[in-house]
C-alpha cells in the first residue's frame, strides 16, 4: 500500500512539475532544505582553498594585479567607445523615427559557489539569492558570452542552468549571416544547433549569438563559436555543434543580468556581501562613464 | 546474536539513520560538484538499501520518498523522478530482505550490484543522458563498483547501529 502511495504521488509530481509552474517554489523550498548539505560538501573544497590561498607566492599576486590593472585600463577604454557609440545609435534612431531601442540592463556580481558537471543536468551555484532581488529567467554571463539562466532561487542562494545542460535551449543568430536557430545543450561541454538547413552558408569558426526571440535572453550577446558541421544523408537539417564561448566551469565571478531595466538604474541595496565593493565599483564605473559622455555630447 | 539482529528496532538508531543520510548526501553532493564521473554509485540509495534490509519493521518508502526528492533537487532531474526510482528499488528490496539479511556479505554484494544495475537501467530510460565513449564504460561499470563498496558500508554501518542499540 505505502509503495502504491509513492508510486502515484512521484507520479503525479513528476507531471506537475513538467505541466505546471506550481513546483517552483516548492522546488525552492527543496533547494533551501538542501542548502547546509551542499554547505557541508563544499567545506573540504574551501579549506583546500584557504590554506592554498595563503602561501600563494606574493609575486604571483604582484603580477595577477599588473595584469588586472592593464585589463581595467582596456575595458574602461572600450567602454567610453561604447557609451558614445550607444548615444549615436540612440541620435540615429530617434532621427529615423525607428521604435528600437539598444536593450540595456542593470547588472549585478555574483559568485560561483560550487558547479555541477553531470551528464544530467550542468548547473552553477550562485552566492546571490531573493535577498538580492534576484529572480528566475535573468540571465548570467560572464566576460565572454552568455552562460545560462537563473532557474531556481533561495533567500540567499540561486541557481543557473548552463547552456550546455540537455534540458536547456537557447534561441541564438549566426552574428556573419543573420541565420536563426536553437542551440540546445548536450550534458557535456558542447552545444548543439538545430534547424539549420542544408542549404544553409553556415561555417566553422562562425559566432552565435543570442537573437532576443522568446524574451528571456537579451539579444546581441556572443554565445558559441561552431566547431564542426557534419551533413548526415537523409536528414534535411545540418548536424551543427559549437562550443560555448564563456567559461563555464573556470569563471568565478559572473554578472547576472536584470531585464527590460533602465540603463542608470544601478542604485541597489546590495546588502552587505565579498561582492559588494565589487558591485558598487562596476555601478559606479558604468554610471561615471555614461555621464562623462553625455556631458560631452 | 541472531534474534538480537531480527528484534533490532529503526526507532532504536533513529538519529544514526538520520545522520547517515545527511552524510550520504553530503558524498552525494561531493560526487556531483566538480568532475564528477558516472561510476560512483549514489550513496544515499546505498544507505537506505542497508538500512532497509536491517530494520526490518518500517518499509523505508517515506524516507525513499523524501530522499529521492532531494536528490531531484540535487540533480537538478523532474521533481518525483528519483523520488519514483528510490521507491520502485527499495520495494524490491523489501520484497527480498528476510532472505537477503540472512545472506553472507559477498552474495549481499552481489544483490546489490543487480539492484544498482537496475537502478542504472531504470535511470538510463528516464533522463537518457547523452554519454561519450568514456562515460558509457564507467555508468555501466558502477554496479561492479557496488559489490566492492557494500562490505565497507555493511561493516561501518553494523558496528554503529549495534553500537547506538547497545547504547
Amino acid at each position: 500500500m505505502h509503495f502504491v502511495i509513492a508510486f502515484t504521488l512521484a507520479i503525479v509530481l513528476m507531471v506537475a512539475d513538467h505541466y505546471g509552474q506550481l513546483m517552483g517554489s516548492f522546488r525552492g523550498v527543496l533547494l533551501t532544505t538542501i542548502s547546509p548539505i551542499e554547505r557541508i560538501a563544499t567545506l573540504p573544497k574551501q579549506f583546500y582553498q584557504l590554506t592554498t590561498t595563503d602561501f600563494t607566492n606574493i609575486d604571483t599576486l604582484k603580477l595577477e594585479n599588473q595584469r588586472l590593472k592593464t585589463e581595467l585600463l582596456l575595458v574602461k577604454a572600450k567602454q567610453q567607445q561604447f557609451s558614445n557609440l550607444q548615444l549615436e545609435v540612440s541620435r540615429l534612431e530617434s532621427l529615423l523615427g525607428t521604435a528600437g531601442r539598444i536593450n540595456t540592463q542593470s547588472l549585478q556580481i555574483a559568485t560561483v559557489t560550487y558547479y555541477s558537471k553531470n551528464p544530467l543536468s550542468q548547473y552553477l551555484t550562485l552566492n546571490k539569492g531573493q535577498l538580492n532581488n534576484v529572480i528566475e529567467q535573468q540571465t548570467v554571463i560572464d566576460s565572454k558570452g552568455i552562460m545560462g539562466q537563473i532557474i531556481n532561487t533561495t533567500p540567499t542562494h540561486s541557481r543557473v542552468l548552463l547552456i550546455t545542460d540537455p534540458d536547456h535551449q537557447i534561441p541564438v543568430r549566426i552574428q556573419r549571416t543573420g541565420q536563426r536557430g536553437i542551440l540546445s545543450g548536450t550534458g557535456h561541454e558542447t552545444t548543439q544547433l538545430g534547424f539549420i538547413p542544408k542549404n544553409s552558408l553556415v561555417e566553422i569558426g562562425d559566432l552565435l549569438e543570442s537573437s532576443g526571440l522568446g524574451g528571456v535572453f537579451p539579444a546581441g550577446y556572443p554565445v558559441a563559436v561552431i566547431t564542426q558541421i557534419e551533413n548526415k544523408g537523409g536528414n534535411p537539417y545540418l548536424d551543427v555543434t559549437a562550443t560555448p564561448i564563456a567559461d563555464l566551469f573556470q569563471s568565478h565571478k559572473v554578472l547576472i543580468l536584470s531585464q527590460a531595466t533602465p540603463y542608470l538604474n544601478f542604485d541597489e541595496d546590495l546588502g552587505k556581501d565579498p561582492d559588494e565593493d565589487l558591485n558598487g565599483n562596476l555601478n559606479d564605473h558604468i554610471n561615471k562613464d555614461l555621464t562623462e559622455s553625455l556631458n560631452v555630447n | 546474536m541472531s534474534t538480537k539482529l531480527l528484534s533490532l528496532k529503526a526507532s532504536q538508531a533513529r538519529w544514526v539513520i538520520l545522520i547517515s543520510y545527511i552524510i550520504a548526501l553530503a558524498l552525494d553532493t561531493v560526487a556531483l560538484f566538480g568532475h564528477s564521473s558516472p561510476i560512483i554509485p549514489p550513496l544515499t540509495l546505498f544507505f537506505l538499501l542497508y538500512w532497509c534490509a536491517h530494520f526490518l519493521d518500517r518499509t523505508h518508502l517515506f524516507s525513499a520518498f523524501i530522499l529521492g526528492l532531494l536528490a531531484d533537487t540535487l540533480y537538478q532531474t523532474p521533481l518525483g523522478s528519483h523520488a519514483l526510482l528510490f521507491s520502485i528499488i527499495t520495494f524490491l528490496m523489501i520484497r527480498h530482505r528476510l532472505r537477503f539479511k540472512g545472506y553472507p556479505v559477498w552474495q549481499q554484494a552481489f544483490f546489490i550490484s543487480l539492484y544498482m544495475m537496475c537502478y542504472q537501467l531504470l535511470n538510463y530510460l528516464f533522463f537518457s543522458p547523452i554519454l561519450n565513449s568514456n562515460d558509457v564504460v564507467q555508468y555501466w561499470t558502477m554496479p561492479a563498483l557496488s559489490i566492492l563498496l557494500w562490505p565497507m558500508l555493511a561493516y561501518s554501518l553494523g558496528k554503529i547501529s549495534h553500537t547506538a542499540a547497545d547504547d
